[in-house]
């Protein structure tokens, strides 16, 4: 009983607080929806507001800060482009310029006879029109005994590319007959500072050509391969001396005295990589037009042919080569020079790189027969090379020569040569 | 008489030969004008790589790419195109290869 007169006040209690306190509360939460619908109404004004002057912000003409930025960052844009085609350019332009060549400096020691230093340059051009047209030409500069310079034009030939396997070239051109007098005679190319003997002027092998030829390669399969190449040409000149024939001028003549075209070529096979097998020839006719050092006309024409074999194999530092070159002149009985003869020479060469391949021995062995035995040599060569880089290169070289008793033919030489091509 | 048809003949040869040549060579020059701008071809690229390890020791010693510039591979790959008998297909090859690797 005790419990009911405070449980009775403690629930009038509760009910007095609750009807006094819920007017105050749901007044308070009206105000704070108003409230806030006021903000966001005001917040939605503002933003419109906002809104307008963003348009007209965007419609109103740039400012002039503005504009400048705008026109400096299109221009530096256009600017960048500009640069890379710029910086291409030399890449992709139709024609090219090259210039090539090398040189040489030398230090002969001859057995019997004065020893001497000797120097020359052969600049090379080359100009390339896209991939149709490439004029190539070689100037050789040396200088003589008595300090003149001797310049020669080496080549100068057009060379048309005409498809996957033919180019025509017209001009003067290395003859193509034989391997060592087009490919192998630049110094820095040479395994030894001199040319074997026959392979120089008056010598076995024809130096070149002015005419036109045709060449190329042929793929037979995966491996294997042929290059051919044909010419005509001018042909040769001799050179007449006490009623002989003191030599085939091979040099390459605009003229053609003999009036009849030399016909030729040579076809190599490569059955796989790095090994060369070729055939070459050539026929027509030549006349004596020089006799005792003096221009001599109205010598009857004769037969002259080239025939040369050669090969070459390399293997991992081994590089072998051999070659063999004969010309023949007929006999003429009506000439100033009536007997003919033939000039004849071979080679083999071994050479092999090692320590690291910046060393380099080589052995050559060479017999040339010419029709005057003062001309004719034997020779062993052997030398040592230090490779400065794939292209240039210190010779020692030391040959032991046999030729005719009392000639230069039979001296042996000590070589020394820096040879640098470029 | 003889004597002057000879050269006569063989220079309608050439011509004929060069004529035919030049029609054939059209299509193929036109998409190889600027190799240097051609899109990248690794198998290109892997055949030349092969191509010039096989050829270009032949001669003389094998030059490093890194010697020329990218043009001037160009004129010295036509060059050699000249001297080593390659074929223009093994040339362009040859050409990827160098300028990529220089
Ligand atoms: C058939 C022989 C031969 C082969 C094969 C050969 N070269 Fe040459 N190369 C030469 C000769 C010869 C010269 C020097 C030309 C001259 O002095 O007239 C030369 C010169 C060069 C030069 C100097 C610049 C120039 O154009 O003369 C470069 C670079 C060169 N070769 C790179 C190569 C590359 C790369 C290859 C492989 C595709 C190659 N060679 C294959 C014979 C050859």
């Amino acid at each position: 009983m005790k419990t009911a007169p405070q449980s009775k006040l403690s629930s009038t209690l509760c009910l007095l607080i609750l009807v006094s306190a819920s007017p105050v509360f749901a007044q308070s939460h009206a105000d704070r929806i108003d409230e806030l619908e006021a903000k966001t109404l005001a917040m939605a004004e503002e933003l419109a507001v906002l809104r307008a002057e963003l348009e007209k912000e965007r419609q109103a003409p740039d400012s002039e800060d503005m504009q400048s930025i705008r026109a400096e960052s299109v221009a530096a844009r256009q600017a960048a482009q500009n640069a890379e085609i710029a910086a291409n350019e030399w890449k992709n332009s139709n024609s090219v310029t090259h210039l090539a060549g090398y040189a040489s400096a030398d230090y002969v020691s001859p057995e019997n006879g004065n020893a001497a230093f000797v120097a020359n340059f052969n600049p090379m051009f080359h100009f390339q029109f896209k991939d149709r047209i490439l004029w190539e030409a070689e100037i050789e500069v040396q200088i003589e005994e008595n300090g003149d310079t001797n310049m020669a034009l080496e080549y100068s030939s057009i060379d048309l590319f005409l498809n996957n396997n033919m180019v025509l070239l017209a001009g003067k051109f290395l003859s193509p007959i034989g391997n060592f007098r087009q490919n192998m005679h630049p110094s820095w190319i040479n395994k030894l500072p001199s040319a074997p003997p026959g392979f120089g002027h008056d010598g076995a092998a024809p130096l070149a050509e002015v005419g036109v030829q045709l060449r190329g390669g042929i793929r037979v399969g995966e491996q294997s391969k042929m290059t051919y190449a044909g010419f005509i040409g001018n042909g040769p000149k001799l050179e007449g001396e006490d009623g002989e024939i003191h030599g085939i001028d091979t040099d390459g003549f605009t003229g053609d005295p003999d009036d009849e075209k030399v016909f030729g070529g040579r076809v190599s096979l490569l059955p796989f990589p790095k090994f060369e097998f070729a055939v070459s020839g050539a026929f027509g006719d030549a006349a004596v037009v020089e006799n005792d050092g003096v221009d001599f006309e109205g010598d009857p024409t004769r037969d002259y042919k080239v025939f040369g074999v050669d090969a070459s194999y390399q293997w991992n530092n081994l590089d072998l080569r051999s070659e063999f070159i004969r010309q023949d002149i007929a006999d003429e009985q009506t000439s100033i020079a009536p007997e003919g003869g033939i000039w004849e020479t071979w080679y083999v060469q071994g050479a092999y790189k090692f320590a690291d391949a910046k060393w380099e021995g080589v052995a050559r062995y060479t017999d040339y027969t010419s029709p005057h035995a003062d001309k004719s040599q034997e020779q062993w060569a052997l030398g040592v090379n230090y490779l400065l880089a794939p292209s240039a290169m210190l010779k020692f070289a030391y040959e032991s020569n046999t030729g005719l008793v009392g000639e230069s033919t039979d001296d042996d030489r000590w070589l020394v040569q820096i040879a640098y091509g470029y | 008489m003889k004597k002057q048809l000879l050269p006569i003949i063989a220079f309608a040869l050439v011509s004929v030969a060069s004529g035919t040549g030049l029609a054939l060579s059209q299509s193929s020059a036109v998409a190889a004008e600027s190799p240097t701008t051609n899109q990248f071809d690794p198998m290109q690229f892997a055949r030349g790589a092969k191509a010039w390890a096989n050829n270009c020791t032949r001669c003389h010693n094998m030059r490093d790419p890194k010697e020329l510039r990218d043009d001037q591979w160009r004129a010295a790959m036509m060059h050699m195109r000249v001297r080593a008998g390659l074929t223009a297909a093994e040339t362009e090859d040859i050409l990827i290869f160098l300028q990529g690797s220089n």
